[in-house]
């Protein structure tokens, strides 16, 4: 393993992407209790789709619009940066014109940041078919971990732990994969922001069929070991943690059981399936980002830098 | 050879209209996109003074400004701030990143909002460097 892949998992750098209309400032000052496990630097993105300025019929490229559009975002992020400013962070600004998932993924690699934060737009079904959905593209190709931030509806936030710190009541699925126990170590650095912690695993019906009531609870004993083995090593670091162990089909249990636990956000292991498997089959993180009301903290495989803006 | 301005700023029409303005105020312009590129050019050239932007892109002028005032081959060298970003927040910045334990920075020689005119620039470099 080379020094590169030998990356903190704490995370100073972060890269908060923006459209605006579905990420705003309310969002970003939610985040920075992450200062509290060691953010100090903030980058922000916006990304003008090349569409809104280019191949206008008759027209060309629209470059007064661009300028205004720069302007526009310019205005925003300075608005943003000076009070970012005052509370000792750093932060840094880029405005492009391009496509979001190949800008963000080239910023990153440029800045060297530690956490992509995206908010989720709401696309018609035509530009969906068409250009297919940003974030899952984004997960697909990112080797950073990647916040899909979502606000959760007032009704399920009905305490200032949730309404301040969307990462204090975390709900951590895990599959024992290498990106599910980086997951744990990332957690691990966020002991002063994470506070409550529920690990479930969701066991496929599948291994239930055919056995004996003697091998369910020997295949629950174990599962619940390995288990308490993830809560134990979050509890040396101070977070309170609980096990789960669920049955079913992952994303609907993963869904049930973040509303059982009134989590304030999902964190997850990307699931490594193939890319094509990927785009017509799923995968559960790619489900759950586009089912779930609850922001999502997806971990990658740590991977080498290198291809990351492939 | 006038004397060396070095101007740090992601934005390349301040960076034209910054290199235009010096060159006809007979100074020698060096330029520089962003704070990593700025320090690097603040080594090899070692400038008379510093005109800075405070948010760009990899390091901001927030950082760069902290290095150059706490480094003792630096500090003496004028920092114009040249920036949108309002010079109350900048202060409040530098006292806070003091409070968190960092050294004590003087404030800046000057603090121009943008956008500023060619002659507003050139009188206060001119103000500085004499």
């Amino acid at each position: 393993m080379n020094n590169k892949n030998k990356r903190s998992l704490v995370f100073r750098k972060m890269m908060f992407v923006t459209q605006f209309e579905e990420l705003g400032f309310g969002a970003l000052q939610s985040l920075l209790v992450l200062r509290g496990a060691g953010l100090e630097h903030v980058i922000l993105l916006n990304v003008i789709e090349r569409d809104r300025v280019a191949m206008h019929r008759g027209l060309g490229y629209d470059k007064d619009e661009e300028r205004r559009l720069k302007e526009q975002a310019n205005i925003r992020f300075i608005d943003w940066a000076e009070s970012l400013f005052e509370t000792g962070m750093e932060v840094g600004d880029y405005i492009v014109v391009g496509n979001v998932v190949s800008d963000t993924l080239e910023a990153v690699v440029a800045e060297d940041a530690d956490l992509i934060v995206i908010g989720q737009r709401k696309r018609k079904m035509i530009e969906f078919f068409y250009s297919g959905d940003d974030i899952i593209e984004l997960l697909r190709r990112s080797h950073r971990p990647v916040l899909i931030y979502k606000e959760l509806e007032s009704n399920s936030c009905t305490d200032t732990c949730l309404a301040d710190n969307p990462f204090c009541r975390t709900l951590l699925a895990v599959d024992w994969s290498p990106a599910c126990l980086l997951a744990v170590e990332y957690l691990k650095t966020m002991k002063t922001v994470v506070q409550d912690v529920s690990v479930i695993h969701v066991a496929s019906p599948k291994e239930l069929k055919g056995t004996s009531s003697l091998d369910i609870q020997k295949l629950r004993k174990e599962k619940r070991g390995r288990l308490e083995e993830i809560c134990e090593a979050l509890e040396a670091e101070g977070i309170h943690c609980r096990s789960h162990l669920y049955v079913g089909e992952p994303v609907t249990e993963i869904l049930r059981a973040a509303k059982e636990f009134n989590a304030s956000m999902i964190v997850m292991g990307s699931s490594g399936t193939s890319v094509w498997r990927e785009r017509w089959i799923g995968s559960t993180p790619r489900t759950i980002v586009e089912k779930s009301p609850y922001p999502a903290l997806i971990i990658p495989h740590a991977k080498e830098d290198t291809d990351q803006a492939e | 050879m006038g004397k060396k301005v070095l101007v740090v700023d992601d934005d390349p029409d301040v960076r034209l209209f910054s290199q235009a303005v010096l060159e006809e105020n007979g100074y020698t312009p060096v330029m520089a996109k962003n704070g990593e590129e700025g320090e690097e050019l603040i080594r090899k050239e070692a400038p008379d003074l510093i005109i800075l932007d405070v948010l760009m892109p990899r390091e901001s002028g927030i950082r760069l400004y902290r290095n150059m005032k706490t480094n003792k081959n630096f500090k003496n060298i004028p920092i114009v701030i040249l920036s949108g970003i309002a010079e109350k927040s900048f202060l409040r910045s530098q006292k806070v990143l003091t409070e968190f334990g960092g050294d004590p920075v003087p404030d800046p020689e000057a603090y121009l909002e943008k956008p500023v005119d060619g002659e507003e620039l050139a009188d206060t470099i001119k103000k500085i460097l004499g």
